[in-house]
């Protein structure tokens, strides 16, 4: 009975769900008689993407996998950058002191109202999406490894003390297994905004990519391929939070027996 | 008694008749953010011009050409500003609106680049990066424009870029040209200094297109059309007024936008070149040359759009005010 | 001794923002930046606070409406994320149909989709407070979730155990252990909320803060620009407080275990 986790069990359900909202767009398009240049029905959308032609002068390849690529290099180093910068948060109140509000400053801004100051300083190209998506994304990550790091049992902490543990030893091994579920958590909402953030890197000024389609195809009131390209987008949005939702499960396996549903 | 009674029930009635007969509420949907052109409006709207006529007119923002014809076509706007070839295009796709005035008579399409980049004429656009949004009207006639002066469009390289980047794009030299409106030219010149500044006028090189035009919903054409014209005969008149008070006209557009005046004035006086052709000095303003709008169709029909119909599927001239109001500059 | 401690740590933050703004004045001046790239601090202020000639822009009232609208959207935001949040943990039914759905509105671009938006709900209030809680929401439920699944195995087994139902578990267990998790979805959310609500000024207004800095970008107006943008963070920054505190009233006993100790 457990072994209904098996990959068929997954991937059937979501399969089903991903058709009824197929069938559910199609409808609401007859329905409402809404007109291609507004929103496109589904079969034009596929039409699109598998139609072999060249779309913003590039192949549907060349903008995928760069965007794929800037997704991929982002992500990496919000992770790295936010793990750092909560580490450095938690290790010392000066730094938390210092650096907390800048974060908060930082990214209470919309980073679209930058964009001009961005393509001065970043120009533009994998290296400037990169970095404007880590600027996007990084908080949730700083955040919430911070929180963990913090979130120790009182208990435990006055033992270890007790016996004597350094501050290092207290990091390492009390701090940082306990922040795991925090971590996670940060990461999953990071992978989403990461997604975002290499697009509006993209909208920022960009010559290829999913983001850069986006924008073409908008202005030649082109729906298709700009919807399909939407679709990939959170399409690898979700690919990577279920990434991450399967890292969890491997590093973390104890955790899904708490979930909610079953009690 | 009953006399007195009934000729104030008469005059009550007629009263009420006339209040509620004509004000027909309009949601005009502008072409992008606030810029100069748009003073005229404003202008109306300060000085009651279109109270006079009956209309209550509600202006919006817009986010470009494309988004101007979607709310037309579903008459979440009844007018609307677009740049010609964006409707046309609409319209053969099924879009239910049609171009009913022209505002810009020369073509304000232009480049912006370094003088010292050495580019003279627009040819020497050859193997360069251009800067420019997307959306941007300059993109999508771009193709039109190169084969006007024999280059092949993919004989340069586009960098998209977010709108509000285009001064930046160029003053960081990210890119070598920048395509902007000509009445663009004071927000360039903060990012490059005007002695530095070089610049092309596409229509100097022969581009004959029609821009920036008013548009309405075919239902609205259908049910008001008194209202139309009302609407067309007061924003022409506002026209006229603005291009002949720039300042005063820039001056009741900061009551009712945060805008800087003096970059606004400089912006408005460049608009104020585009107006100033013979046909609008014998014409009026808003004079659609049959010809030149055909020419527009044609280069739309040649960026592969099956343009279905005639020209009268696309345009009319029949709510252009009439006496029309000339240009007399 | 406490006392000044406190108050020195009070104001920290101010001191920080101070210390930001005085490098800002010091490079510009330094690499004579351009106005129209980054004007300084100070020329942005007066643009702010002083009358200008050729210009008013009545910062009050923009002021006042992006204020409302960021407030409106917090709220909204933050108690509908935790419904919704609170819906998924509490069955997996829930949560399989509604959180691929969810991953998939938070991975689109907000600004890609802003012209169908306007189309379909209009400019105002309720399209700027749906794309603030676009933007924002994810935060919060995500948080919330996983708090209110985090519960320490031996404590949940001696309440089932003691035969304790679904919904004791979930009052009296789940949610007082998300308590931090919330707290930190907040956070993240409130940041976000401001972000969203300039952004749906961008988007879907004419008036508020957004709309000033959006109007002064593409007029190259940069000391607007930049007054906007402070007055955004420093709103960011003080829901961000509002919140911290907040957490600090609701669960006092959790900052004696921080870090840096």
């Amino acid at each position: 009975m457990k072994k209904r986790g098996t990959l068929v069990g997954k991937i059937l359900p979501k399969l089903l769900y991903a058709i009824v909202a197929i069938a559910l767009w199609q409808a609401l398009i007859m329905i409402f008689k809404v007109k291609e240049f507004v929103v496109p029905a589904p079969l034009a959308v596929f039409k699109s993407l598998f139609s072999g032609e060249k779309v913003a002068e590039n192949t549907w390849w060349v903008h995928i996998s760069t965007t794929l690529s800037e997704i991929a290099a982002s992500y990496l180093f919000t992770a790295v950058v936010g793990f750092l910068l909560a580490i450095l948060i938690c290790w010392s109140k000066f730094l938390r002191a210092v650096l907390m509000p800048i974060i908060a400053v930082l990214n209470s801004l919309p980073k679209i109202a930058l964009a001009p100051l961005f393509l001065i300083w970043l120009g533009y190209g994998f290296a400037a999406n990169v970095t404007i998506a880590i600027i996007v994304a990084f908080f949730p990550i700083v955040l919430n490894t911070t929180v963990g790091l913090d979130s120790v049992d009182e208990d435990l902490l006055d033992l270890v003390r007790y016996l004597n543990a350094s501050k290092l030893q207290v990091f390492l091994k009390i701090r940082i297994p306990n922040s795991l579920p925090f971590v996670f958590s940060g990461l999953k909402v990071s992978a989403t905004m990461t997604v975002v953030g290499v697009i509006v890197g993209e909208f920022v000024a960009s010559s290829q990519g999913l983001g850069f389609l986006i924008k073409d195809s908008q202005a030649m009131m082109n729906t298709p391929p700009m919807f399909a390209s939407l679709f990939i987008i959170s399409g690898l949005g979700l690919g990577l939070f279920a990434f991450i939702g399967l890292l969890e499960r491997l590093l973390m396996p104890w955790n899904s027996r708490k979930e909610g549903g079953q009690a | 008694m009953k006399k007195r009674m009934l000729a104030t029930f008469a005059v009550a009635v007629l009263f009420l008749a006339g209040l509620s007969a004509q004000t027909t509420k309009i949601n005009f949907q502008l072409n992008w953010s606030i810029s100069g052109d748009h003073a005229p409006y404003y202008v109306a709207i300060e000085k009651g011009w279109f109270k006079e006529e009956g209309l209550d007119v509600n202006v919006m923002l817009g986010k470009g050409s494309g988004f101007t014809v979607q709310m037309v076509d579903a008459d979440k706007a009844q007018i609307g500003i677009s740049d010609a070839p964006v409707p046309i295009e609409a319209i053969a796709k099924g879009a239910k609106v049609k171009i009913v005035g022209i505002i810009f008579d020369k073509h304000p399409n232009c480049m912006f680049f370094w003088k010292d980049s050495g580019i003279t004429k627009p040819q020497d656009l050859k193997g360069k990066t251009v800067a420019v949004p997307a959306s941007d009207g300059h993109k999508v006639m771009w193709p039109a424009f190169a084969k006007l002066i024999g280059l092949d469009p993919n004989d340069v390289k586009f960098v998209n870029i977010d709108p509000t980047a285009k001064p930046a794009a160029l003053g960081s030299r990210k890119a070598d040209v920048v395509f902007e409106l000509y009445t663009g030219k004071p927000f360039m010149e903060k990012a490059v200094p005007a002695d530095q500044l070089g610049w092309i006028i596409w229509a100097d090189y022969g581009f004959n297109a029609y821009a920036h035009s008013y548009i309405a919903n075919d239902n609205f054409i259908k049910n008001n059309p008194e209202a139309l014209r009302k609407f067309l005969k007061v924003s022409y008149r506002a026209w006229q007024y603005t291009l002949n008070n720039i300042p005063e006209a820039i001056d009741i557009l900061s009551k009712y936008q945060p805008i800087n005046r003096d970059d606004f004035v400089a912006n408005l006086t460049a608009v104020k070149e585009f107006f100033k052709t013979d046909r609008y000095k014998n014409f009026g303003i808003g004079y659609i040359d049959a010809a030149r709008m055909q020419d527009t169709i044609n280069t739309v029909k040649e960026k592969g759009v099956d343009i279905k119909g005639d020209a009268k599927d696309y345009y009319t001239s029949a709510f252009l005010p009439n006496p029309p109001y000339k240009f007399n500059y | 001794m406490k006392k000044t401690a406190s108050l020195l740590s009070r104001l920290k933050t101010p001191l920080v923002i101070l210390v930001l703004l005085v490098i800002w004045e010091l490079c510009v001046r330094i690499f004579k930046v351009k106005e129209y790239i980054l004007p300084s601090p100070i020329v942005a202020l007066k643009h702010l606070f002083l009358a200008q000639p050729d210009a008013n822009y009545n910062w009050l009232l923009h002021i006042r409406i992006t204020l409302m609208e960021i407030a409106l959207s917090f709220a909204v935001t933050s108690v509908m994320g935790i419904a919704i949040a609170i819906g998924i943990a509490w069955s997996s039914a829930i949560k399989k149909i509604v959180m691929p759905a969810f991953v998939f509105l938070n991975s689109l671009p907000v600004v890609a989709i802003a012209p169908l938006l306007v189309l379909w709900y209009g400019y105002g209030l309720k399209t700027n407070i749906l794309i603030a809680f676009l933007v924002s929401f994810f935060p919060i439920v995500i948080n919330t979730t996983v708090g209110l699944s985090e519960i320490d195995e031996d404590l949940l087994d001696l309440v089932k155990y003691l035969h304790g139902t679904k919904t004791q578990i979930f009052m009296k267990l789940r949610i007082p252990n998300s308590l931090p998790y919330i707290f930190t979805g907040l956070k993240i959310s409130s940041t976000m909320c401001v972000v969203g609500a300039i952004v749906g000024e961008f988007i879907a207004s004419d008036r508020g803060l957004g709309y000033i800095i959006i109007n002064s970008q593409y007029t190259m107006d940069s000391p607007p620009i930049f007054a906007g943008l402070m007055l955004v963070s420093l709103f960011g920054v003080m829901l961000f407080g509002l919140v911290a505190a907040a957490e600090k009233l609701c669960m006092p006993w959790h900052f004696r275990a921080k870090g840096s100790d």
